[in-house]
């Protein structure tokens, strides 16, 4: 199913050129046939080269011809904005491309970085071992989660409004401490947020037991 | 709707009813038909016109050595004149040699975006690969509960300290050229360097505070008090995330130094700290 990929130059074989010529001029007119049937617009062209006695001129003369006219017809600004020839096209392509891949680079490496900031929470890595370069990174991508988690508190807060009572409630009860004293224990995130499960689940059996020694 | 469509499916030959579709079908379209007459100008050196009218009666045309040239050649059926041929065989030598290079540049580009593109995929399927439930904080955060959210809250702002800190200690060392900016400019946590690599020299104050206080008291930074508290503001000023706040307290957020071995991100800076480093 893969094609083998066709470097973008002038095909220096004569034989190969000439059956590219053919079968690429075919598959152009086709396609400007399609263009025009599917979007109901007026197209025309004009294809020459040293293997045709006379240029090839789609749909037709006369169809050609009436394209022309309407064309001359226009003020020359018009027809010239959006006029390209070989150069100014690929310089176009080259831009537009070149844009599209540096979006994706940024996107790449924000993918990277949120790795690396993901890796630190769960203490499978440390902020010293990330690399100078993209320490600056991944601090932008930390500063924007918080941005995103402020925003997000923000909705959250304003929407439960009534019910926002009994969830700040539930979250001190049940989280206990760790919100302000993170850092009294030297571990990660990750081991502190599990932390606070033994330990909640250690309260329930605590309560458990003094039921316990309460019928002794 | 429906059922979604698998692929490319078949269409009729026919003018397109919806409005909207025809004109991404000609924006589409129109620009496919110039990549084909691009091409085949340069594999086979032909010449060519093609003049497209949109919906909305504005006019496109791909011209080959340009658009005029061959028109008036349909129009008039006017072979060049003979004094002039040798001067234009000059300027089409010029103009192909034009015209490859700008081939090649494009080529090359074409390539590199395939490798992102790549590499983006990678990117993504990793993530989806190592989700663990048990982390709940690299769920989206649409799906955290608010106590989730303050709490991860918290956590990121700790770790957001220390990586400042490792950033000031680095800064003397390395001013990274490149930029990947997530938010705004002014939410950046090093404000040191710009995007023209300029240095704000009013930082500059904090760093050399900041050089002066590590070199003054002792290296273990267990021990380092700084004179000048800074404190970080939380709000847009550029020198948000850039003081840290060295507390006797290291141990604010460490990380498992068992754990450290399984994702070395940087092998070559040796480290530092034995336990509790933050």
């Amino acid at each position: 199913m893969t094609r083998q990929k066709v470097k973008m130059a002038y095909i220096e074989n004569e034989s190969s050129r000439k059956a590219t010529y053919k079968k690429r001029k075919n598959g152009i007119l086709k396609k400007a046939n399609e263009l025009a049937t599917l979007c109901g617009v007026p197209v025309g062209v004009i294809i020459d080269s040293a293997y045709d006695l006379s240029p090839e001129v789609w749909p037709s003369r006369e169809e050609m011809d009436k394209v022309v006219s309407q064309w001359q017809r226009l003020p020359v600004m018009d027809r010239t904005k959006k006029m390209l020839n070989q150069q100014s096209y690929l310089q176009q392509r080259i831009s537009k491309e070149t844009e599209t891949c540096k979006k994706l680079t940024k996107e790449n490496k924000e993918l990277e970085m949120k790795e690396v900031m993901f890796d630190c929470l769960s203490g499978k890595t440390s902020p010293s071992r990330i690399e100078i370069s993209d320490l600056r990174g991944c601090g932008n991508v930390i500063e924007q989660y918080l941005k995103n988690l402020k925003r997000r508190i923000e909705i959250l807060s304003k929407n439960d409004g009534a019910s926002s009572s009994s969830v700040h409630a539930a979250a001190t009860t049940s989280a206990a401490m760790p919100i302000v004293e993170m850092g009294s224990s030297s571990t990660a995130f990750s081991d502190m947020i599990r932390q606070q499960q033994i330990q909640s689940n250690m309260n329930q059996t605590v309560r458990g037991l003094d039921l316990n020694q309460q019928q002794w | 709707m429906v059922r979604k469509s698998k692929g490319r499916q078949k269409i009729e030959m026919v003018k397109m009813k919806n409005e909207n579709n025809l004109q991404v079908t000609f924006s589409k379209r129109r620009s496919g038909l110039f990549k084909k007459a691009s091409e085949l100008c340069t594999l086979c050196g032909a010449e060519i016109v093609v003049i497209v009218f949109s919906p909305g009666k504005k006019v496109f045309s791909f011209g080959h050595p340009n658009v005029d040239c061959v028109i008036d050649r349909f129009v008039n059926i006017n072979p060049p004149h003979p004094r002039e041929h040798t001067d234009m065989q000059l300027s089409e030598a010029h103009r192909n040699a034009i015209v490859r290079d700008l081939n090649n540049h494009l080529t090359q580009v074409t390539e590199e975006f395939e490798i992102e593109k790549k590499r983006n995929e990678e990117l993504k399927k990793k993530r989806k690969n190592r989700r663990m439930p048990e982390n709940w904080w690299e769920e989206p955060i649409e799906k955290l509960t608010l106590s989730q959210l303050t709490e991860f809250k918290c956590g990121l702002k700790n770790l957001r300290k220390t990586v400042t800190a490792e950033a000031s200690k680095n800064l003397q060392a390395i001013v990274p050229r490149h930029t990947f900016y997530a938010g705004s400019s002014n939410n950046a946590a090093f404000g040191i360097c710009d995007d023209k690599g300029n240095t704000h020299t009013d930082l500059d104050v904090y760093n050399h505070q900041r050089m002066v206080a590590a070199n003054t008291f002792a290296c273990n930074h267990h021990n380092v008090i700084v004179p000048h508290h800074i404190t970080t503001p939380f709000g847009n000023s550029i020198t948000e995330g850039f003081a840290p706040e060295y507390n006797q307290n290291q141990n604010q957020l460490c990380f498992k130094q068992e754990h450290i071995s399984e994702c070395d991100h940087h092998s070559n800076h040796p480290p530092r700290f034995g336990h509790g480093y933050y």
